[in-house]
């Protein structure tokens, strides 16, 4: 097994996988249909080869970046497990009965930005799942005693991820390099907000009347169905759901003034962790900035760059690195994770990292590694679309940013276009020691200490 | 539930994108396995995916071991899936990947070894060339030896034993159930041994383990007709050797129940529960166990009678599952991995964290449940939906190439058709008096072994020992129904049959050493 397999898992340091495309060939190959009802909601179907199975993915565009109220942070993640408490026409157990009838593999995740229930069963069920999925959606119902209940399992998620240092150098990251914007929190929430989440009963029900509506919602369906049926399904349980009237005024984070850090003490043994972050655009599909930080992030990071043969490989000093660099609604993080062998090389290594985001300012990267990326990537997409389910779940996070598969096209057409100077160019105007934030965590010492800059 | 996505967890949903363009074909028709003349056995899924999947499976795992060498299979693994050949480096070999878009895994268990890779048709030759000399050229470098080395015992010292609460129950549940017999130990070794291991017992684990007869090439894909002998002919390299025919025994467990409680300083408590199971999926009574397994506690769904209880009606905690057959890292993924075949296995229940102070009272539940399973089994009612979720749900089990092949060498390990096949056949000859007489047989806890995790675990013990009622703790104001509050009452002094002797504390630095 790949020793580090649990904690690769954990941080899923997805290089942002990009792609070069021929100009012939468009990043999302397949033929899809996408259709708007009257009220607003969007319908995505995308039949495959792939047989008996369909696949439905519901993105609503609203996440832990919605969670503006003060005391209010991980309210998005716990609302989605309330749309499991049951709805006016199928209770809880019904719902259940239903997707175990169906074989279904169903359930549902919030990040950021979206939140996205999911299914996959045999294609004969799709009417019933249409039916009950528009059901709690359109007509959710828990009492408070279901609420609380529910509250108590959002906390206990909590605790099992608190177990792992990584969680809480994730917490204190984000805490540290956002003040206004609500990515200061993580998606699970402040553990205060958590705790207090049981008398929030009243805010849930605004939640809902809010963000579960048509204009926030996409419904993906892949695999074994036709554009029509999904559509005739889609009129029949959705088309009477009506419109809401809220938009979120999402704080800006000001511009960052001054390098951060911060230090967590773990209380118990571990390998020292570190975070070192620069402040990065958010998605587009139109400018190149983040695309070529994309693209940048496996030449510098990843497993065949310098640096992490350099520390994993020859030195060995760290067991684990690599970069992160979500696409996100508003403008994020870049950083790069590491676990350190030995704490006393935690300086070493925070320095070399920060060296290479340096080097990138002032170097291009050579046209033949440019390629060798765009091939990868080009490859990547190939082996994970292995199932009409993983065609929907690559999708999601599209339609959660620009509502259309098409936003995966543009965005694979602008990696094409990038060049050595833009990649170059994107990290000047970003790896700046004012955009900087490092986080370490270690072992409580009695010589414990701030991370230096 | 629901699944919680960071956002760094989030973006691995992003990274699985696309751009094959053309039709892939999951309905492999000509499926063959047979025995070539090398000694080698095959399991061969060819079809028109332009993707080319390989498990090239060992039958050699951790029970071959040698003693004192605990972890040596895990580590000479290691060094050929992660480590440089006689002519690459490591470096170069990542190097020589990077542009594919291709990894090279391993994944080592009690009996199996299997090393795992999918490519893309069009660079089927140049990955074919890496990975060939990765398995039959190794160059079991020092550096590397170095490097995985550490990286296994980080693996234990710090990821399991200090990370990762509920797979250290987990596994030390199996330590403790296989004490004495050759499943014993992690997979990955133990802390003392893999210490001493040198590159000299990666050799001769190589030498002896890695050999024709030991050897099953797992292929599915769009593969040219010319490619498999061409396979054969290159492994054939390999020494003919023996096939392993170790048979393992069941492990001795006496009689009573034992819980052992890992002393470490986390916010919550961690249970998993667990006996000897003499049922793998060649028994006849598999099917109806799985039927049981998966109405007790399907895998990470809602859809199972403890979640129910212990999460929906009583938000104790994130989720509570059941299991028949080892089902490692379960807490990041839905579905099981394939090559993980046994011929032990175990009745495994895994309560998630909760608050300390409704460890007692959590672990008093899970007991109450499982006892009240194997006195009234299932209701007619329940069997039917059950079958009918698993006779579809195979599909999602089986929905991508690669585990179509897992599952295939699976079938051939156990001696049984396709999967596919196989359940479908067997869950509709399945009555309801099969699957309760199986419970019956197969489910009584008489040798239950209990692994928590907590904080204070003098104050547990006591607990435990002295049997006092340990009523639950809701938020206030949670206003449960009577039926609830009813069962609480009964659960709270549910009888938990230990003496002193048998409740030990375990501190977590004595666990994998």
């Amino acid at each position: 097994m790949r020793i580090l397999s649990l904690i690769v898992v954990m941080l899923c340091v997805p290089l942002m996988v990009l792609a070069q495309q021929t100009p012939t060939r468009k990043a999302f190959p397949y033929d899809y249909k996408q259709v708007d009802l009257p009220n607003g909601l969007r319908l995505v179907t995308v039949p495959t080869d792939y047989p008996n199975l369909v696949a439905v993915y519901i993105v609503v565009r609203t996440g832990s970046r919605n969670e503006i109220e003060p005391g209010k942070s991980g309210y998005a993640h716990f609302f989605e497990h309330l749309m499991f408490r049951g709805s006016k026409n199928f209770s809880a157990d019904e719902r259940d009965a239903i997707l175990k009838r169906a074989g279904a593999s169903s359930n549902a995740y919030t990040s950021d930005d979206r939140t996205v229930y999911h299914e996959v069963f045999s294609k004969e069920d799709l009417d019933k799942v249409m039916e009950m999925e528009a059901d709690r959606f359109q007509n959710l119902q828990y009492t408070p005693e279901q609420y609380k209940t529910e509250a108590g399992a959002v906390r206990g998620e909590y605790d099992k991820n608190s177990a792992s240092p990584f969680s809480k150098l994730y917490e204190t990251l984000r805490a540290t390099a956002f003040k206004k914007h609500t990515y200061a929190h993580t998606t699970m929430g402040f553990i205060k907000d958590i705790e207090d989440m049981p008398n929030q009963y009243q805010y849930s029900l605004d939640f809902y009347n809010r963000y579960y509506r048509p204009e926030y919602t996409t419904i993906v369906i892949t695999g074994d169905v036709t554009p029509e049926r999904a559509l005739e399904l889609t009129k029949k349980y959705w088309g009477n759901w009506k419109r809401g009237n809220y938009s979120p005024r999402i704080p800006a984070e000001p511009a960052q003034d001054a390098p951060r850090s911060a230090h967590v003490d773990w209380a118990t043994p571990t390998l020292p962790y570190i975070a070192v972050a620069f402040r990065a655009p958010g998605f587009s599909d139109v400018k190149k900035d983040k695309a070529a930080l994309d693209l940048l992030a496996p030449i510098a990071f990843g497993e065949n760059s310098e640096l992490y043969q350099r520390l994993v490989l020859k030195e060995q000093k760290v067991d684990f690195i690599s970069p992160s660099a979500d696409d996100q609604a508003d403008p994020e993080l870049f950083t790069v994770f590491a676990r350190i062998k030995d704490p006393k090389d935690v300086d070493y290594v925070r320095d070399a990292i920060i060296a290479t985001f340096k080097r990138y300012t002032t170097e291009t990267v050579p046209q033949d590694k440019l390629d060798a990326t765009r091939s990868r990537v080009r490859y990547s997409f190939a082996l994970a679309m292995n199932s009409s389910e993983a065609i929907a779940a690559a999708l999601a996070p599209y339609i959660a940013l620009r509502n259309t598969p098409e936003a995966m096209n543009k965005v694979f057409a602008i990696y094409d276009q990038i060049t050595p100077a833009d990649i170059r160019a994107a990290a000047q105007r970003y790896f700046t020691d004012n955009n900087r934030t490092v986080v370490t965590l270690a072992t409580k010492t009695a010589g414990s200490k701030e991370a230096g800059n | 539930m629901r699944r919680f996505l960071s956002t760094t967890l989030a973006t691995l949903v992003i990274a699985q994108t696309m751009f094959a363009a053309t039709t892939t074909d999951n309905n492999s028709s000509a499926k063959t396995q047979g025995r070539e003349p090398s000694h080698m056995n095959s399991v061969l899924l060819p079809n028109r995916s332009p993707l080319v999947s390989f498990r090239l499976l060992f039958m050699t795992g951790a029970a071959s071991d040698p003693k004192g060498k605990e972890g040596v299979a895990a580590l000479t693994a290691s060094m050929l899936a992660q480590g440089g050949t006689r002519t690459m480096t490591y470096e170069q070999i990542l190097n020589a990947f990077y542009p594919m878009a291709v990894s090279f895994n391993s994944q080592v268990d009690k009996e199996m070894t299997v090393f795992s890779g999918t490519t893309h048709v069009e660079n089927l030759t140049r990955y074919y060339e890496l990975i060939s000399q990765m398995l039959l050229d190794p160059g079991f470098r020092e550096d590397d030896f170095k490097r995985l080395k550490s990286d296994a015992i980080n693996f234990l010292k710090v990821s399991l034993r200090e990370a990762n609460d509920e797979e250290l129950g987990k596994e030390y549940l199996y330590n403790i159930i296989y004490n004495n017999h050759p499943y014993a130990h992690h997979n990955v070794g133990t802390l003392s041994s893999l210490e001493r291991l040198t590159l000299d017992d990666v050799r001769d684990f190589y030498k002896r383990n890695y050999t024709q007869s030991n050897l099953v090439i797992g292929l599915a894909g769009g593969y040219p007709s010319s490619f498999q002998p061409q396979i054969m002919a290159d492994f054939a390299k390999l020494p003919l050797g023996e096939a392993s025919k170790t048979k393992f025994a069941a492990p001795k467990v006496d009689e009573g129940m034992r819980v052992e409680i890992i002393k470490r300083d986390t916010r919550s408590t961690a249970v998993s529960l667990g006996f000897p199971l003499s049922v793998n999926r060649a028994h006849k009574d598999w099917p109806a166990l799985a039927v049981v397994a998966s109405y007790f506690g399907q895998h990470r769904s809602s859809n199972s009678y403890l979640y129910q209880r212990i999460r929906e009606a009583r938000g104790l905690n994130y989720g509570n599952y059941s299991y028949i057959e080892y089902f490692p890292r379960g807490m990041f993924q839905f579905e099981p991995d394939p090559n993980l075949g046994r011929q032990q296995q175990i009745f495994q229940i895994w309560i998630r964290p909760v608050t300390p102070e409704n460890g007692h009272f959590v672990l008093r539940a899970a007991l109450y449940e499982h006892d009240k399973l194997v006195r009234n089994g299932m209701s007619k009612e329940d069997f039917e939906a059950t079958r009918e979720f698993l006779t579809k749900y195979v599909n999602i089990l089986t929905a991508t190439q690669g585990a179509q092949l897992g599952y295939a060498l699976d079938s051939r390990y156990y001696g049984i058709a396709d999967f596919n096949t196989y359940m479908r056949d067997q869950l509709s000859k399945l009555t309801l008096d099969d699957v309760n007489r199986a419970i019956r047989q197969h489910l009584k806890a008489d040798r239950m072994r209990i692994v928590m995790i907590t904080k204070d675990a003098e104050a547990l013990r006591e607990a435990l020992v002295g049997g006092k009622p340990s009523p639950i703790v809701y938020p206030p104001n949670a206003n449960k129904p009577k039926e609830i509050t009813d069962e609480d009452k009964i659960i709270e002094a549910y009888k938990i049959n230990v003496k002193a002797d048998d409740v030990v504390v375990v501190p977590v630095e004595r666990v994998f050493q």
